[in-house]
């Protein structure tokens, strides 16, 4: 199944007229979004716009009660999450998951290798197997370079700070390589220091060609990375465009930014 | 005494399979199986009717299946009628979104069930009576004595331990047996790593129950006879406070536990001399097992030996973890000096 997901790096993501509602209670109204390879695109608004669970619904944690979600030109609308993920899919959650009794490097590597490293055949396959760990070990230590966070190698998800969490979760979502990265608030409870490597972590993945959908508050964090950004207000779209546009739109103004 | 100790060694042995199997489902992969002793008691009672023989005029026992098959065949008819069980009940239990205090629940509502219809349906097992005159492998071949062959029999389940042991260690050192702690951990996010963590639980459900059932038929092999006295659904809880005392997620751990309390605290007081009315001692059992469950919670969380910690250096580096390193160091050897 690898290999399927390498075939597809570079891939758009392309979403028509999803609806998502919880028991009647309407949460995602009518939202478009089309996501090219490379395009980092923000979605802001107010809490409870349904920002999160449109990014649900993408990533197939929620199911849609209607509307079609292409990656490439592969429906997937009804399609499980771990095979989204296959498809070269990755996300961050709001909550800043980690493996609490795992090491962050244990969650790395178990990253890398995905679905991959969870089958007992493959496992079996001693020598390439053992071969894919190396690899995904030294992928692992790459990464954690790059962030300055080797320190933090050996300590389990439960003993991680808010922000180290944070970046730990988008660390293992970036990892993956995907070609379609969906990211949760990926910047909250981060240290200041921190925020630049993270901020280059998320633009080196897009220069590669993935598309990067992005929920955030923090409006300077968009205005540096988004090329494109959707505002989200009461389950709609109210405001499509680049952030200069936006942050100039009377409605927008009205309903999240004044 | 001979008796005692080689007797006790072998419900070493017995257990030592029980408790590797349930804390592959239970410590490894977080399946809260309160149904584990219908996998044992399955393998049990299918190596005794494949080697009991067929079911004559002259029988005083019912049974299905009757047939005489060669050595280890018994076995493996045994140790597959459990993954077979488990790949039907965890098809049914494991592949839905069911939270897994319900599984837990439905487990034991099976088990319960289970031993109801085995007891009460007489053609099934025989019933109340259970099965007896199972014959011992080997045992027409070699002439030993009684105690020659309780010696026999604990060499021989010393190389089944020992050959079980490395695998399951080795299953669960490798990214597989990761991918099983990171099922445990946080079920979304491994779903969001490409992992079918549906597909994944219903795997370890079927080796895990598979080896439940081959400990079942060997020591029904070994004992010559079984019946619904010998697994109750309580059973399974013994295993599980073994598993729970010696350390989920380790597996010498398990065999700690396996070691600590159904042979010290269950087997052990069956040898000795009678003391008070009828029942007393089991009853002191119970609750000294229980004790040692809560001490174990008080002071030793996760048990005597826990899961641990895998530490990683990369090569030619200061061991910066070593400052931030906590609590119990675990015993696995580092990703880098195994070459995984």
């Amino acid at each position: 199944m690898t290999t399927l997901t390498k075939e597809i790096v570079g891939v758009s993501l392309d979403a028509r007229g999803i609806v998502v509602n919880y028991d009647g209670v309407l949460a995602v109204q009518d939202v478009n979004l089309s996501l090219t390879p490379g395009e980092i695109v923000g979605l802001i608004g107010p809490n409870g716009a349904g920002k999160s669970s449109f990014m649900n619904a993408l990533a197939g944690d929620i199911r849609v009660k209607s509307g079609v979600i292409r990656i490439g030109d592969r429906d997937v609308t009804r399609l499980a999450a771990y095979k989204r993920a296959r498809l070269g899919m990755s996300r961050t959650s709001q909550k800043a998951r980690v493996f609490d009794a795992m090491t962050v490097f244990e969650g790395l590597v178990t990253s890398v290798r995905g679905d991959a490293g969870a089958s007992l055949t493959s496992t079996l396959r001693v020598g390439r197997a053992k071969a894919a760990e190396a690899a995904a070990a030294e992928k692992a230590w790459e990464l954690l370079d790059h962030l300055g966070l080797q320190h933090i190698a050996n300590n389990f998800g439960n003993e991680l700070s808010g922000g180290q969490r944070r970046s730990i979760d988008l660390a293992m979502a970036v990892i993956r390589e995907p070609s379609i990265l969906l990211l949760d608030e990926p910047m909250v409870g981060v240290a200041p220091a921190l925020v630049p490597a993270l901020l280059k972590e998320v633009r080196g993945i897009a220069e590669r060609g993935a598309g990067i959908l992005i929920v955030e508050h923090a409006l300077d964090v968009i205005a540096s990375l988004c090329h494109r950004v959707i505002v989200m207000a009461a389950g709609s779209v109210i405001a499509e465009g680049t952030y200069d546009e936006i942050t100039e739109n009377v409605e927008v103004r009205r309903a999240y930014l004044s | 005494m001979q008796d005692f100790v080689s007797i006790s060694l072998v419900y070493l042995g017995i257990y030592a399979l029980s408790a590797w199997s349930l804390n592959l489902q239970f410590g490894y992969a977080g399946i809260i199986n309160f149904g584990w002793i219908v996998f044992q008691s399955i393998g049990a009672y299918f190596a005794a009717v494949t080697s009991i023989g067929p079911m004559t005029s002259h029988s005083y026992q019912t049974y299905i299946f009757g047939s005489s098959l060669a050595f280890p065949l018994p076995l493996i008819v045994g140790t597959l009628s459990g993954a077979v069980l488990a790949a039907i009940l965890g098809y049914i239990v494991l592949t839905r979104k069911i939270r897994s205090d319900f599984v837990a629940v439905i487990m034991l509502v099976v088990a319960i069930i289970a031993l109801q219809v085995v007891t009460a349906n007489v053609s099934l097992f025989n019933g109340a009576n259970g099965l007896s005159g199972i014959p011992q492998p080997f045992n027409g071949v070699l002439h030993l004595s009684r105690a020659g062959y309780q010696w026999f029999y604990v060499g021989w389940l010393t190389v089944i331990c020992i050959i079980v042991y490395l695998g399951i260690e080795w299953l669960c050192r490798s990214s597989w047996g990761r991918s099983l702690r990171a099922m445990r951990e946080d079920e979304e996010l491994a779903t969001h790593l490409g992992i079918n963590v549906q597909f994944l639980r219903l795997v370890v459900f079927v080796i895990g129950g598979a080896i439940a059932a081959f400990s079942g038929a060997l020591l029904v092999e070994f004992l010559g006879a079984w019946s619904p006295d010998a697994w109750s659904f309580v059973e399974t809880f013994v295993v599980f406070v073994a598993v729970y005392i010696g350390g989920r997620g380790n597996n010498r751990g398990a065999f700690l536990g396996a070691l600590l309390v159904p042979v010290i605290f269950g087997v052990f007081p069956s040898f000795l001399p009678a003391f008070g009315y009828p029942g007393l001692s089991s009853t002191l059992q119970w609750i000294v097992i229980a004790l040692l469950w809560l001490c174990t919670f008080y002071f030793r969380p996760a048990g005597v030996l826990p899961e641990g910690r895998l530490i990683v250096q990369r090569e030619g580096q200061p061991d910066v973890s070593s400052m931030f390193r906590r609590g119990w160091q675990g015993s696995r050897k580092s990703l880098q000096s195994e070459g995984r």
